[in-house]
């Protein structure tokens, strides 16, 4: 994993032993700092969603290493992936309503385009806003039915290749209450009911080849020290009832991961 | 929790409570700024505070007065009285006494919210604003040096449902006055009679950095609604202002007048922050880490 994402997990964690042994003081720097570590994270792409469940006219919090993000999307066109957080007044974007394509803040209805730029604020209806008021938008792509962003500033990574498969349908979003080192050793471990062939095209992706046919990718989206989402999507299997045995069986994935007694951290 | 070591903060005046809390003889426990504190009702109208150390034991005793339908204390030697609102004595008001509300964030948000008019149109669509008429016209501020106050005059803005005495919209003049960091009040049009104003006040009780207790009295001249309606108005109003209030990031206010971005409608938080920073707190700021 992103070894900057992995210092601000563990700046996590300490501000959250801080916060329980009571020195809130010194939680809260450690929180910032962790906050700040991950806004300093390396080039790669981190997957955030699935491309399914986002739909549009919507606006929803996602965590990535502590940070939060806004992933909304306009009446159409692909998702977007901004930081949580209107540059007016810090209201959390998340909360934001879509109007014509773009995304409004809740509190004083402050209007972002697509690219991020503030197009409109309506306490003054005539002005038109500086270019210099944006929104932070990060780097978004859409692939395999899932949503990746990029949150560093250099953006030269690309979006992890996974040759050969082009009809991959979304399964499930899991959100397992692990690290993300720990999610990826139950992923490694776990027993497919077939002889498994698997592959880590990139730090926090998994595939898992099953016989001839069936193909299975895991993206791993670290959200906090201890919590992390896995994004799903399979090709070769489209049967209906197939379908749903899968989805038990990520299901009991996650059940083996939680239940595992190996560290939980 | 530890109290803080804010001089400035520990020197002002904290509402913690209302009068008819408890019933006479009995007390309350609550916190103040990160310390403990028990308020216990000695007579009919009359209260005494004192801080509690860790094992509950009462320390020392805190000054304590009965205002505006708040008991407000102070943890030090408070570097000024608390404001004057002479419309709490005007026979013809009805005084309400909303109780209070908690909310997780800095005291300054809650000021800046109660300040503010341009999300009207958005937190409080069709009842303190529309959204056909967002535009928040040019006010005054000026900080009133003698009383250490600010003030902001020629406020005004159309409301489709002012009050509780409301039958339809108008054009409401506001006039607001911060007078502490803790406390805020505004005076606007009465309804059906736009020579008085009603006053309302918002004392914020501090318990730590991003954990506060809000209250609301207000002194309304409205002899026709119910103190039950009055109540549920002005609590309908404020829970719709804690969604946002508690999702602002950062919860700590940015004294940094770079960190976020203001408008000309700003222009009241902008001399809050200015004032705030130079009044040297740090309690409740962004800025703490430096101090």
């Amino acid at each position: 994993m992103d070894r900057s994402l992995f210092r601000a997990n563990a700046r996590l964690e300490k501000a959250r032993l801080a916060v329980v042994l009571g020195d809130v003081e010194a939680g809260r720097r450690e929180m910032q700092q962790s906050q700040h570590d991950a806004a300093g994270a390396r080039d790669c792409w981190i997957a955030v969603g699935l491309d399914a469940q986002i739909r549009p006219q919507s606006s929803h919090p996602v965590i990535v290493a502590g940070r939060e993000l806004a992933l909304w999307r306009g009446e159409t066109g692909p998702a977007k992936v901004w930081d949580d957080q209107c540059p007016h007044r810090g209201m959390r974007l998340s909360f934001g309503f879509v109007r014509d394509g773009t995304l409004r803040c809740l509190y004083h209805g402050w209007g972002y385009g697509e690219d991020g730029r503030c197009v409109s604020i309506p306490a003054h209806p005539e002005l038109a806003p500086p270019k210099t008021i944006c929104a932070g938008a990060h780097a978004v792509a859409t692939k395999y039915g899932i949503i990746w962003s990029n949150l560093s500033a250099a953006r030269a990574a690309t979006v992890p290749e996974i040759p050969a498969v082009t009809d991959w349908r979304p399964v499930r979003s899991l959100y397992i209450h692990r690290s993300a080192a720990v999610v990826l050793a139950g992923i490694a471990a776990f027993d497919y009911g077939a002889p498994a062939e698997p592959a880590t095209p990139a730090a926090d992706v998994y595939v898992v080849t099953l016989g001839a046919q069936t193909q299975l990718l895991l993206a791993l989206q670290p959200v906090e020290a201890n919590k992390t989402g896995v994004h799903i999507a399979s090709s070769g299997v489209d049967a209906t009832a197939d379908r749903l045995a899968l989805v038990r069986q990520m299901h009991s994935l996650r059940d083996a991961i939680e239940a595992g007694t190996g560290p939980s951290r | 929790m530890t109290v803080t070591t804010d001089a400035v903060a520990l020197g002002e005046w904290v509402a913690c409570g209302w009068p008819g809390k408890v019933p006479v003889g009995g007390h309350w426990d609550t916190v103040i700024l990160g310390q403990q504190v028990r308020a216990t009702r000695t007579a009919a109208d009359s209260y005494e505070v004192f801080t509690l150390d860790r094992t509950g034991t009462p320390g020392r005793q805190l000054p304590v007065q009965s205002r505006y339908c708040c008991i407000f204390t102070t943890l030090s030697e408070p570097k000024r009285p608390l404001p004057e609102i002479s419309e709490f004595a005007e026979p013809d008001r009805r005084l309400v006494n909303s109780g209070c509300v908690g909310v997780n964030t800095s005291p300054y948000r809650l000021i800046e919210n109660f300040l503010d008019m341009a999300h009207f149109p958005f937190v409080h669509t069709d009842i303190l604003g529309a959204e056909e008429q967002t535009e928040v016209a040019s006010y005054k501020v000026e900080h009133r040096k003698e009383v250490d106050e600010i003030w902001a005059t020629d406020c005004q803005f159309f409301q489709p449902a002012a009050s509780k005495a409301a039958t339809g919209g108008q054009m409401t003049k506001y006039v607001y006055r911060i007078m502490s960091p803790f406390s805020i009040m505004l005076y606007k049009t009465v309804h059906g009679d736009p020579g008085r104003n009603d006053a309302i006040c918002l004392f914020i009780q501090p318990r730590d950095e991003t954990d506060c207790l809000a209250y609301m009295p207000m002194a309304l001249v409205d002899a026709v609604s119910t103190t039950e309606s009055m109540i549920d108005f002005q609590q309908t109003i404020f829970l719709q202002d804690r969604v946002i209030l508690e999702n602002q990031r950062p919860a700590l206010m940015p004294l940094d007048l770079t960190a976020e971005i203001p408008t000309k409608a700003d222009v009241g938080s902008v001399t809050f922050r200015r004032w705030l920073k130079q009044s040297g707190i740090w309690f409740g700021t962004s800025e703490k880490a430096a101090a």
